[in-house]
């Protein structure tokens, strides 16, 4: 904490506002996003001394929170965003609470009042400390001038290391201004924060030997692999061991989707094939995955015939929400790396796999031909782009399908909001990836709903020119809300038919090349004349109004009772998922699923 | 069902050392709101390291909750170490201040009584004293039930301060 870089330009006394850029410069960032005001004027002026940390003018702070988390996932490194006390700090919130979700390395900047007037209800002043203390991974008031160049340094190895998440760092403006000779650390030393610790040979030992007994094994990979970058070792693992991956939804693209042992996303909206498979599986292993309660259903029911077991780095992900029996503790790429030492001879579990094919030709993802579906545009987006652009979601139904019928190949692609759940994520997130990776093709897919909470960044994108591409699914509904009151409020449509503007002319008055599509048979050309186009474009697709995100697990109910879509032709799931399945475990019971509702089963 | 309900009526002392900086309580007790642990009682205060304050806190819940809190617990950049301790090989105390407002005729045996628990009147002033008492809860509740009669008229309570043996 104490110690020099020895280096003596860092030794003369320069301003909080030049700590910071000079911050930013050493952490690698080259592009950051923020909105200014009063009490962070010393920094905006200090900026224009470091043109090559570019800034980035947003239209919104949430956005700017937004276009940092998407730079973050889009590269794997630490995203910055930047606002002024008050309103704009308060703006940040819902994008600090939606990277904290998702456990997204961020750095929020903040400032505030002068010292000395905070606590007296100063003019937009807030305390955004303290708001802000249960969405951050950890955060700072920063009082003393000379305590900055050390928070900074700490605030961005916390952010980018062990459970990555956001730290922010509120700055009151005489603290900008005030000047300081402190150098910044060369090493961070915080007592009782521990990086993961090595993987424990006996917790390794065990899983080798529930991984060589297991029958039919399964794993479910999440954001973990992505972070932790253990793609290579988890393919190697899958492979040896013969185990087929499923993701959760921000897992997607830590294993290749095109290979033959991927079986895609599992749970509420997942594909059939692996929800199934996990509910007959004797051996579920979770990897940098927290089992949340999207990809669980009914945790008593979960995964009923399997030991699980559990490889993360936070040990207060095991035992959260189910009760592995075994787990290891530490970097899930050191973990993999272990085993794959250890397990090399090759395993085979043909008739598992047999099975899984079963499953995988009875119920596959469907797009029922003969109407212009959302389903209809995201295959032709996969098709046309090869499953290898980078992809930005909202949350709900286009997001859902998006999950389902994208098939990423690579990691650092996909960006959605999985935890938070965050309307209007998708295309800020979108604008801040395509910073990060400029040479890279970046589709924004949106609803009309989440579009229309953020689509004052079109401005953004146009005065930067980014080259983000907008593929918005109109049908006139938050989507995924009206299907809930289908199934399980009785058709009653409570608030979710929503006009839109007329996007043509949104998009004229901003100045962003528009298509408009509204049949099949226009799809390949609108793709092709959007991917062509060098600069923001917006395409409106006019979808089928009410589509149903299919297969459906009711929330808390048991995975076993997944709803399959009505389009296929057996829409039940298995009486018994294991009944065609020799094995030695004893009879066993796979509840009912607990529907607060009528209507589920329809 | 009846086990259930013991279990999850189970008292847990947990310690936690913690580096004292702008909003650490305030960290502290959000993280047990915030995911609902039932925290029945708190209590920080300096320790042997400058900088560096202990914290007790009594857990109320089932062994899984306690392994949850400690796990969250130590997350927080703040918490330098933390731990459950056994009730068998630890101490807890809880000190009590007690103002009552006996009759002229009962001063007496409130003196004799105090003294009987070893408890101390720090302070009186006209018709009300204060009397002081540390132990352990049950001991503590004891001491208040006795009181009553003296007319209680108010009652702090540090919270639970405990340390392994």
């Amino acid at each position: 904490m104490e110690s020099s870089t020895g280096n003596e330009s860092q030794l003369r006394e320069r301003s909080g506002a030049a700590v910071i850029m000079e911050a930013l410069e050493r952490h690698g960032i080259d592009t950051f996003f923020g909105y200014p005001g009063g009490v962070v004027l010393p920094l905006y002026d200090e900026m224009l001394n470091w043109p090559h940390v570019k800034h980035i003018l947003v239209r919104h702070e949430q956005c700017a929170a937004h276009m940092a988390d998407g730079y973050a996932r889009a590269t794997g490194r630490v995203g910055v965003c930047l606002a002024t006390s008050g309103p704009g700090a308060t703006n940040l919130v819902t994008g600090i609470a939606n990277a904290m979700m998702d456990s997204i390395p961020m750095v929020c900047l903040t400032g505030n009042v002068n010292s000395w007037a905070i606590g007296k209800d100063a003019f937009q002043e807030t305390d955004i400390q303290g708001i802000t203390i249960p969405i951050t991974k950890h955060n700072y008031l920063v009082t003393n001038v000379d305590d900055l160049p050390y928070v900074l340094a700490e605030a961005f190895y916390l952010a980018n290391t062990g459970r990555k998440g956001p730290v922010l760092v509120d700055i009151p403006k005489d603290v900008l201004q005030k000047k300081t000779a402190n150098p910044f650390p060369t090493e961070i030393k915080r007592r009782g924060y521990q990086l993961p610790p090595d993987p424990d040979p006996a917790q390794i030992a065990e899983a080798v030997a529930m991984i060589e007994a297991a029958q039919r094994p399964v794993l479910i990979a999440g954001a973990g692999v992505m972070w932790g970058e253990a793609f290579a070792e988890l393919k190697t693992f899958a492979e040896t061991n013969d185990i087929p991956v499923i993701n959760s939804l921000l897992g997607l693209g830590t294993f290749p989707r095109d290979h033959e042992l991927s079986l895609g996303m599992m749970g509420m909206h997942g594909e059939a094939t692996g929800t199934l498979a996990v509910q007959a599986a004797d051996l579920v292993i979770g990897i940098g995955a927290r089992f949340d309660d999207r990809l669980t259903g009914d945790t008593k029911a979960f995964a009923a015939n399997a030991k699980i077991l559990h490889f993360d780095l936070d040990p207060a992900e095991v035992g959260k929400t189910v009760s592995p029996r075994a787990w290891v503790i530490g970097d899930v790429k050191a973990t993999l790396g272990e085993i794959n030492k250890l397990r090399t001879a090759q395993l085979s579990h043909p008739e598992w796999r047999e099975q899984i094919r079963t499953w995988q030709a009875e119920y596959p993802l469907v797009v029922p031909e003969g109407k212009f579906l959302s389903r209809t545009v995201l295959r032709a987006l996969n098709a046309h782009t090869n499953g290898e652009a980078i992809v930005a979601t909202d949350v709900g139904q286009h997001q859902m399908w998006t999950a389902q019928f994208y098939k990423f190949k690579q990691p650092f692609n996909w960006m959605s909001s999985g935890g938070l759940g965050t309307m209007g994520f998708g295309f800020p997130a979108a604008i801040g990836a395509k910073f990060a990776r400029p040479d890279d093709e970046v589709w924004a897919v949106v609803g009309d709903g989440g579009f229309q909470m953020t689509l004052q960044e079109l401005q953004t994108a146009v005065e930067y020119g980014v080259n983000v591409k907008i593929a918005l699914l109109n049908n006139g509904y938050l989507g995924m809300v009206r299907q809930w009151q289908e199934l399980f409020y009785d058709n009653r449509y409570s608030s979710v038919a929503m006009g839109s503007p007329d996007f043509g002319k949104l998009a004229e008055a901003y100045g962003v090349k528009f298509f408009r599509c509204e049949r099949t048979e226009d799809l390949d050309a609108t793709l092709e004349g959007a991917r062509a186009h060098n600069g923001p474009v917006l395409c409106e697709f006019v979808v089928e109004m009410e589509e149903n995100v299919y297969p459906m697990v009711p929330a808390g109910g048991s995975n076993s009772a997944v709803i399959m879509d009505p389009a296929l032709t057996h829409v039940e799931p298995p009486e018994d998922v294991v009944a065609s399945f020799e094995t030695t475990h004893a009879p066993h019971h796979i509840p009912e699923p607990e529907l607060e509702t009528a209507g589920a089963n329809q | 069902m009846s086990t259930a309900e013991i279990v999850v009526s189970q008292k847990h002392i947990v310690t936690a050392l913690v580096q004292n900086e702008s909003g650490t309580i305030n960290r502290v007790v959000s993280l047990f709101r915030r995911r609902g642990f039932s925290l029945a009682s708190f209590n920080a205060g300096d320790c042997e390291e400058p900088g560096l304050s202990r914290m007790t806190f009594i857990v109320e819940g089932d062994l899984s909750v306690v392994e949850q809190v400690l796990k969250q617990l130590i997350k927080l950049i703040d918490v330098v170490e933390c731990s459950a301790l056994p009730a068998e090989s630890s101490v807890s105390r809880e000190l009590a201040l007690i103002r009552v407002k006996p009759t002229p005729e009962q001063r007496d045996s409130l003196y004799k009584l105090v003294l009987e628990f070893y408890g101390r009147t720090p302070g009186a002033q006209s018709d009300q004293i204060v009397v002081e008492y540390t132990g352990s809860v049950p001991e503590v509740e004891d001491v208040i039930h006795a009181l009553k009669p003296f007319n209680i008229v108010e009652i702090v309570r540090t919270g639970v301060v405990a340390m392994s043996l």
